[in-house]
């Protein structure tokens, strides 16, 4: 992603304690697509979203929108999700989002109007007059995310937006995101899941320990590093042909095939010769590096 | 000048450096969003001072609509209501239904019983019936049967069924009593031959005023009357009940986890200053539904439990209700940040109530007795005492229309320092969670 991005995190230090949360932390988010901000549990993520929101102070650093520091007029026009999920368990549904509207300069009218086409779009306005506590956790997190979505913001900041969503909640959520993203907004997401949203993001920025690990295009970081091949032999299923290999590693075994990362020098039609020689052979592809594993390779 | 007079215009001059300090910090603020934001005309100075007071409404009206919308409001409202009623309704209607004390006269009549009988039922607000009697055989006979409830024989026998005790209220005992000092008096005069005009003087005896060299002793405590009292107590009450308020509303915001949501929008000054506005209006018009209620029900049925208030002390509390909720509501709905469950609001609002208590106990305790000490008359300068103390002390003119505007002022200062440390407070540790929040924690170098 590098610079360019209408989003800036320059620098950014936070120390709690003992717990230095954020470490000169800088990336920047463009627009018109969908930025995945992944990173282990206790990464940074969750203080670094507060801090684009002013809602924890920094040690140093600063955020920029547009060049211009971030202040509460640049504020009202960002739309926000926080980890924590929250709004008022006995405010009716349709009340608590127009409200989160009116609170981001949204008039009367055109609250209204906003709420009903979220609430729609997000299969929830049957419940539009119900209490929030009334409604089911998949619909509640609907609701959440229509207060973040009401006033058409510039940049959305989703914490964790698809923990606890079945698999249709996860694909409704995630077309909504790109359809913003498509919209020329900015959508920066977080998820401590990395290989769950790797077909959700565009870019992302990896994080561990409050710092940087990488960022970059998601199918620029896939293709990059050692080749992956993914083996099945009938006869073999714990690859055992593939350990005495030089310049092979052997990195999972699941259900009756492994995943082998090759050193550069290997020429893959050894290893399949190989394979052919341990029994017969039902499965022989490339595999694209996941994110778990661009992950743990920055990170060893 | 009118006292009254005074005081509206010490409070005119208090309102007006309020709202100065109010201009110039918005003025600030203003300045400095500004400088952050790239359009810096002064037009854009005026919109985003517009939105700043229209979210603060905003935040105001959700929380007046939402309370009003809630059952628990208007159910609490209802029963104080009818508490009121109930205090106001039942003595009123127990006395009006209670039967005439049956009394009767041994005849011939002494000249002059009968009236003293009538007289000494009207002083003590009693309604008697007279019943002639033929012999005090016959009304001692009625008295033990119950067919009468007294016997007066010439002026010198008064017959009951049982002995008074002193602390008996009823309306016999409270006849019986003053028939007893009035035909004594009466026979007194018959004695010495008194013509009516000479007994007339005599009863308009009054002692005859001490002067005494020493200057400023002369005027002796002077207790408020019962009524007037009923303004500390309401303020007390009140001013407990709706600071609670705002500290649940803020721990209900805190553990909901919607203030994040929120303070993405708003500054924390805004929406708590829009919370503690909307519970404020929201008490006052319920204080002000009790007590026209009140006012109105105790004229409508002539009880006598309002009688006697002296407006000024009740216009007074009002105006020091209002101060002390802008005074006390920013401490609660700090301390309601720094909770983390129900169960430690306790805790929390205890030591904010104990200058409450003191304030309360000590200006009941001038007001009863009417000896403004020492120790009370600095505590009706003291902002968090002074809501309770100042009216009385007021009242029991142990202050003038200027100390009672430096007190006013004093308080309003002390407010806006609070609100800035509150919000403060508020700010640091209401995106705290897990655990209770410390004070040493949010007010040294944190976020």
């Amino acid at each position: 992603m590098g610079h360019g991005g209408l989003l800036e995190l320059d620098g950014l230090s936070r120390r709690f304690g003992t717990v230095q949360a954020l470490d000169d932390l800088s990336f920047s988010v463009p627009p018109g697509e969908v930025v995945g901000f992944l990173g282990p549990n206790g990464a940074g993520k969750t203080t670094t979203m507060r801090a684009v929101f002013g809602l924890t102070e920094l040690d140093k650093g600063s955020v920029s929108w547009k060049g211009t520091a971030v202040g509460a007029p640049e504020r009202r026009r960002f739309g926000y999700m926080p980890e924590e999920r929250g709004l008022y368990p006995g405010m009716l549904v349709a009340d608590q989002v127009e409200y989160v509207g009116r609170l981001h300069g949204m008039d009367r009218p055109a609250a209204v109007a906003a709420t009903a086409r979220w609430l729609e779009r997000l299969e929830v306005a049957d419940r539009a007059r119900s209490r929030l506590d009334s409604l089911s956790h998949g619909n509640q997190q609907r609701v959440q995310l229509a207060a973040a979505l009401v006033h058409d913001p510039e940049l959305l900041v989703l914490d964790e937006p698809l923990a606890g969503l079945d698999p249709a909640g996860i694909d409704a959520i995630g077309a909504i995101l790109v359809d913003e993203a498509r919209l020329g907004r900015c959508v920066l997401f977080s998820s401590h899941q990395l290989d769950q949203v790797e077909d959700l993001c565009e870019s992302v920025a990896i994080i561990d320990r409050g710092r940087l690990v990488v960022s970059g295009r998601v199918d620029d970081l896939a293709t990059s590093g050692a080749r992956r091949l993914v083996v099945r032999v009938e006869e073999d299923r714990d690859g055992a042909f593939a350990a005495s290999l030089p310049g092979v590693i052997v990195s999972e075994r699941h259900a009756g095939a492994v995943r082998l990362v090759l050193d550069p020098a290997v020429d893959s039609d050894l290893v399949l010769r190989a394979a052919m020689r341990a029994g017969k052979v039902t499965e022989f592809t490339f595999a694209r590096r996941r994110l778990s594993e661009v992950f743990r390779e920055a990170t060893a | 000048m009118n006292v009254a007079v005074k005081v509206v215009l010490g409070l005119v001059i208090a309102a007006t450096v309020v709202l100065r300090l109010v201009k110039a910090r918005r003025r600030r603020r203003a300045a400095g969003d500004v400088a952050r934001s790239p359009i810096s005309s002064s037009a854009a100075r005026l919109v985003l001072r517009a939105t700043a007071r229209s979210d603060t409404l905003l935040i105001a009206e959700r929380e007046i609509r939402e309370r009003l919308r809630g059952r628990l409001f208007r159910a609490v409202t209802l029963l104080i209501l009818g508490i009121v009623a109930a205090a106001i309704l039942i003595p009123a209607l127990s006395k009006s239904n209670s039967a005439p004390v049956r009394v009767g006269l041994v005849s011939p009549a002494e000249p002059g019983a009968r009236a003293t009988v009538l007289a000494a039922a009207k002083a003590v607000g009693v309604s008697v019936t007279i019943v002639n009697e033929v012999s005090i055989t016959a009304a001692r006979a009625g008295v033990s049967s119950g067919g009468i409830d007294v016997a007066v024989s010439g002026l010198f026998t008064i017959l009951v069924a049982r002995a008074i005790s002193p602390n008996d209220s009823s309306d016999t005992a409270q006849l019986v009593g003053a028939l007893s000092s009035l035909l004594g008096k009466t026979a007194a005069e018959a004695r010495a031959h008194l013509t009516p005009s000479q007994a007339a003087q005599l009863a308009s005896a009054r002692p005859v005023p001490v002067v005494s060299l020493e200057k400023k002793e002369a005027t002796p405590p002077n207790p408020l009357k019962g009524s007037s009292i009923i303004g500390t107590i309401l303020v007390f009450i009140m001013l407990s009940q709706y600071c609670g308020w705002t500290l649940i509303g803020v721990l209900e915001e805190k553990s909901s986890r919607v203030v994040e949501v929120l303070l993405a929008a708003v500054r924390p000054i805004q929406l708590l200053g829009g919370k503690l506005l909307g519970i404020g209006l929201l008490a006052l018009a319920q204080a002000g539904l009790i007590v026209v209620f009140a006012v109105v029900l105790g004229k409508a049925v002539g009880s006598t439990l309002l009688q006697g208030a002296e407006p000024e002390v009740l216009w007074t509390s009002l105006l020091w209700l209002v101060l002390g909720y802008a005074f006390y509501s920013w401490l609660y709905a700090a301390a309601g940040s720094m909770a983390e469950r129900q169960d430690q609001v306790q805790a929390l609002a205890l030591p904010l109530s104990i200058p409450m208590i003191i304030g309360y106990i000590v200006t009941l305790t001038a007001a009863s007795t009417g000896n403004a000490s020492v120790f009370f008359q600095v505590l009706a300068y003291l902002p968090p005492t002074a809501p309770f103390a100042m009216p009385v002390l007021l009242a029991l003119k142990g202050a003038t229309w200027w100390q009672f505007a430096l007190s006013v002022v004093l308080m309003v200062l002390s407010t806006a320092v609070l609100a800035k440390l509150a919000s403060t407070v508020y700010r640091r540790a209401v995106l705290r969670t897990g655990r209770r929040v410390r004070l040493g924690e949010v007010l040294g170098r944190s976020g």
